[in-house]
């Protein structure tokens, strides 16, 4: 009982994961301040902004379904915490692994994006309602390519655990060369799902005021900004455990660091992506989604088969 | 109290501003814009511009107050959580200056809603607008 506590709290539950999204969020606005030649903002930068936002005034508006706006934030960064126990940190296999949580990861990192939604729905307001339509469409572009995209790497590998195929790819390195599709796929996918640029559609601030947040305000917006940073290293690290599964030792402290190292991989390609692209319309992005990654998603998982049958055979 | 102190430092840190026109010709909200730009580079202090009240600390206020503009300036600016801070960017929004008297003109910002720091210049520099910023910072330290 006080294990498994310990576990959700302090590593690598809620503290851990805070600490680490908190960093991960000043490394990908100092990448992206540096990609655009100026300063960006000091190292204390995210905290700072969490602090401030918690000590702000909340307010519930009227219009709004008041005890759902409250209760959604806090269900969206629970699943992301709930995600990240699933993701191998500091070797080949997680804290709790089971056959299949590869599936279940998906699933968590589901349920900020529909939260999102309810979010935006439920403040009744109409820039939020735009927000959270367009978050939702968003959502049934990329889901299905990224999901596609981490099937085939799982088809080769014979299994649906994370640990399974991060042990499987290890011992044969080479084999990862095949997923390089997939990465592209889920590289950009990833993209939408934090609605970055070029994907930030559901909250583009020159259009629809705040988007899906617009009514949010204090603690609660605090809590969704730490979701999507939480995100943020959660969707990276399972990236980086299916895509980048090399060179991973025995000592746990050396896999600690592979394990940030690929995630800063991740993290600056997704930094890369955000300067040097501007937003699409909505439309643009799911033709995008549609007409370009799933058909490489699906590319990917052919491959996967042949390479497959060619090893099975 | 350590608490207290720690806010505090926090609010100095993340000035968020939200940028409204209430009757502005237009030049002060270009130089506003300039100075949101990589060349400037105001993140380093902090400062991001976001699209919605609820977010946002500090209001950014160009031009003149308008009758027609005076109400929704008070509506935004009520939609602001605490604390929060007024700028008045430019003459015209610190007095209306050649508008005042004008048919159409209630007068400066601060004739709606409270003001806590003014930056005079027509249209104001850039540079201005960011020492004004972090002037208004330097005075809330206390």
């Amino acid at each position: 009982m006080g294990l498994a506590l310990f576990y959700i709290l302090i590593f690598p539950g809620f503290l851990f994961l805070g600490f680490l999204s908190l960093a991960f969020e000043f490394i990908d606005r100092k990448l992206y301040a540096r990609l655009q030649n100026r300063v960006g903002p000091p190292w204390y930068q995210p905290l700072a902004d969490l602090i401030k936002l918690a000590a702000k005034e909340t307010v519930v508006p009227r219009e709004a379904e008041s005890r759902l706006f409250r209760a959604i934030p806090s269900f969206a960064m629970a699943a992301t915490a709930a995600a990240f126990l699933y993701i191998p940190i500091w070797g080949k296999t997680s804290l709790f692994p089971f056959d299949s949580d590869l599936i279940v990861i998906l699933y968590f990192l589901t349920i900020p994006t529909l939260t999102f939604f309810l979010a935006g729905w439920f403040s009744s307001s109409l820039y939020a309602e735009i927000g959270c339509i367009r978050a939702m469409t968003q959502f049934f572009a990329y889901e299905v390519p990224l999901y596609m995209s981490l099937l085939g790497p799982a088809m080769l590998a014979g299994t649906w655990s994370v640990s399974g195929i991060t042990e499987f790819y290890s011992s044969n390195p080479a084999l990862a060369l095949c997923n390089l599709p997939g990465l592209i796929v889920a590289v950009f996918a990833t993209q939408g799902k934090l609605e970055r640029v070029p994907f930030d559609i559901p909250d583009a601030e020159t259009e629809i005021v705040g988007g899906t947040f617009t009514e949010y305000s204090g603690r609660f917006l605090a809590l969704f900004r730490m979701t999507i940073d939480a995100e943020l290293v959660v969707a990276s690290a399972l990236i980086a455990a299916v895509f980048l599964p090399f060179f991973i030792p025995a000592s746990p402290v050396f896999g600690f660091i592979l394990f940030l190292i690929k995630v800063f991989i991740v993290v600056f390609l997704l930094a890369l992506m955000r300067t040097a692209l501007a937003r699409l319309r909505i439309d643009q992005m799911v033709g995008f989604c549609w007409r370009i990654l799933a058909p490489l998603s699906l590319l990917q998982v052919l491959i996967d088969l042949l390479v497959r049958g060619v090893l099975v055979s | 109290m350590i608490v207290d102190r720690i806010i505090n430092w926090a609010r100095l840190k993340s000035p968020w501003i939200i940028h409204f026109n209430s009757g502005a010709c237009n030049a002060c909200d270009i130089e506003v814009l300039a100075a949101l730009t990589p060349r400037y580079d105001v993140e380093r202090f902090g400062v991001q511009l976001k699209g919605s009240p609820r977010h946002a600390d500090v209001l950014v206020c160009s031009g003149p107050v308008t009758i027609q503009q005076r109400e929704r300036l008070i509506t935004i600016y009520e939609q602001m959580m605490e604390p929060k801070f007024v700028i008045a960017v430019g003459t015209c929004a610190c007095s209306a200056g050649v508008f005042n008297g004008c048919y159409c003109v209630e007068g400066g910002v601060d004739t709606a809603i409270p003001v806590n720091a003014y930056i005079p210049g027509c249209p104001v520099k850039p540079e201005a607008i960011i020492d004004g910023v972090v002037k208004l910072l330097g005075s809330l330290k206390d």
